[in-house]
């Protein structure tokens, strides 16, 4: 289809590249590395994000201290930084031993998994500490008054109201994250983002396969906030929260 | 509402239509109205193209841009501004595509599916694919690479002859050079493959060159060419005219001496085979 004048440029677009030999394989495979990436730094980042959130805001203040080092630390050096770190740094510290072991186990995965949740579990920490600070100071002191202890307080009261309330925040940081897996190309990561760039080596069509990509992190991010949108109305708590509606993705 | 999304419409339409008669000109006729011709070249890829300890944007394939640049003006008869502009493997395509530049010269090697999206000049420059290794490492060519860590450069061409020629080498691929010699020289990858001419350049710049080792036979074939848009064929003979002449008049070999003979920035000396290659490309005036 040849497409002369859109925005002045002359281009053939032939949308056929995408499924034909074997790019198609390539997007498939790209989108599961994207996936997988996602899914285990995403978990990672959430636990990572609970604990040092909650941390945050307990009465004790060597642990708060630590807790807001790791924070401040992590989120305030760029990503890149920290890919790059975790692959071609952090593995020096190790045995040799271990350092061939970790080559033949596909360093540049794990490198990104470990590098994505950390740097997101900091940011994940300060979007819960806002949850659970949100909550007046006399919810946590009329728990403890019932005869709850802190920890018991936090597990059963504040922590899971302040989940509730993060569920928006939360949605958008899984999104950055989603998408900010595309980094981790520069340290050889075969995901979506690499093979899209693949396909436009291969063949010369950039237009078509970065155009792919887009879509397709496109859809995923709204599956995601879909989803994210239906946790929000299934778990929230009738009369306690009455100013979240339904929300609108 | 109504109104303003006719307005709207209208709008659009109407910039649709100016944009098309933009785009329908040529090569040579942008140039002539605009006064500009714009060459995508690299920033660190020496020493084709890449920025001096001067701050100055140099290298062979500049200074044979510029020779196209002189080439232009005699055509057109008038001066026109010579502009540099970043253009790296995976945008290159889409700035010629979007009159963005004019012309891309660098290390792009001349493919057929290439030529699908955009046409080429004559070759430039020969190269093949190699492997840099450390001093000591029994990888000695293509055919110690099943198992090993091999890295390579994504966009390039020898990535992809790895993936069919050896697919039990276990290929890393990093989208620029210097993430996959650090992946090299950190013990990452067992081997870093590329162009030999940019294995060289790797090399010489390395904290310590007598460290790294160079081995193999090219297992590609890497001819390097000019990149313009398709289906101009007037701009495309002002490029070709630009490069014969100075291969003809000597230029072209004043030029290499510059960059990759003896005293050059990377000594890379011609050998006859290529020498004579490039005189057959040259047709007769």
């Amino acid at each position: 289809m040849p497409l002369t004048g859109f925005l002045g440029i002359q281009y053939d677009f032939q949308w056929s590249v995408l499924w034909t030999g074997e790019n198609g394989r390539w997007l498939l495979q790209g989108i599961w590395t994207t996936l997988r990436l996602s899914t285990l730094a995403w978990i990672v980042a959430w636990v990572l994000g609970i604990l040092s959130g909650a941390l945050r805001t307990v009465p004790f203040w060597p642990l708060r201290t630590l807790v807001t080092f790791y924070v401040e630390f992590f989120r305030n050096v760029p990503l890149l930084v920290w890919l790059f770190f975790w692959y071609f740094g952090a593995p020096q510290f190790l045995p040799r031993t271990a350092q061939d072991w970790l080559n033949l186990h596909g360093p540049e995965f794990w490198s990104a998994v470990v590098g994505l949740s950390v740097y997101h579990g900091a940011r994940m920490s300060e979007v819960i500490r806002a949850g659970i600070q949100s909550i007046p100071k006399t919810l946590l002191e009329a728990s403890v008054a019932t005869g709850l202890s802190v920890g018991q307080a936090y597990r059963l009261i504040i922590i899971p109201i302040a989940l509730r309330l993060i569920v928006p925040p939360a949605t958008n940081e899984s999104l950055n994250l989603l998408k900010n897996s595309s980094l981790a190309l520069t340290i050889g990561v075969a995901e979506l983002t690499f093979m899209s760039r693949q396909i436009e080596t291969y063949t010369a069509k950039a237009f078509e396969a970065l155009t792919a990509g887009t879509l397709i992190y496109l859809v995923m991010c709204l599956g995601i906030a879909s989803v994210m949108g239906q946790v929000e109305r299934y778990f929230r708590i009738p009369g306690l929260i009455a100013r979240v509606g339904r929300a609108e993705h | 509402m109504r109104s303003a999304m006719r307005v709207l419409l209208l709008a659009v339409v109407v910039l649709g239509l100016a944009v098309t008669g933009w785009a329908a000109e040529s090569t040579l006729e942008k140039i002539n109205r605009t006064g500009v011709f714009t060459v995508g070249a690299r920033t660190g890829s020496p020493p084709f193209a890449y920025i001096n300890k001067q701050n100055e944007w140099v290298g062979f394939s500049v200074d044979l841009a510029k020779l196209v640049h002189k080439n232009i003006e005699k055509k057109l008869g008038k001066s026109v501004k010579f502009e540099l502009k970043e253009s790296a493997p995976a945008t290159r395509i889409p700035l010629l595509s979007s009159m963005a530049v004019d012309l891309i010269s660098g290390t792009m090697t001349d493919t057929r599916p290439r030529r699908d999206s955009v046409d080429f000049s004559i070759t430039f420059f020969v190269t093949g694919a190699q492997f840099l290794v450390k001093e000591g490492s029994p990888i000695k060519g293509i055919q110690d690479t099943a198992g090993k860590r091999v890295g390579a450069q994504q966009g390039s061409t020898n990535e992809r002859i790895i993936r069919e020629r050896v697919p039990q080498a276990q290929l890393v691929v990093f989208p620029d050079q210097p993430a996959g010699f650090t992946a090299l020289v950190q013990g990452r990858v067992d081997t870093y493959t590329n162009d030999g001419i940019q294995l060289a350049g790797i090399k010489a710049k390395a904290p310590n060159p007598a460290e790294w080792k160079i081995v193999g036979d090219f297992y590609s074939y890497e001819p390097y060419g000019m990149a313009m848009r398709k289906n101009d064929s007037d701009f495309r003979a002002v490029v070709n005219n630009a490069l014969m002449e100075a291969i003809e008049g000597g230029e072209y070999f004043k030029l290499y001496d510059k960059w990759f003979g003896p005293k050059g920035e990377l000594p890379y000396p011609l050998t006859d085979d290529v020498k004579r290659f490039l005189t057959y490309q040259v047709v007769p005036k």
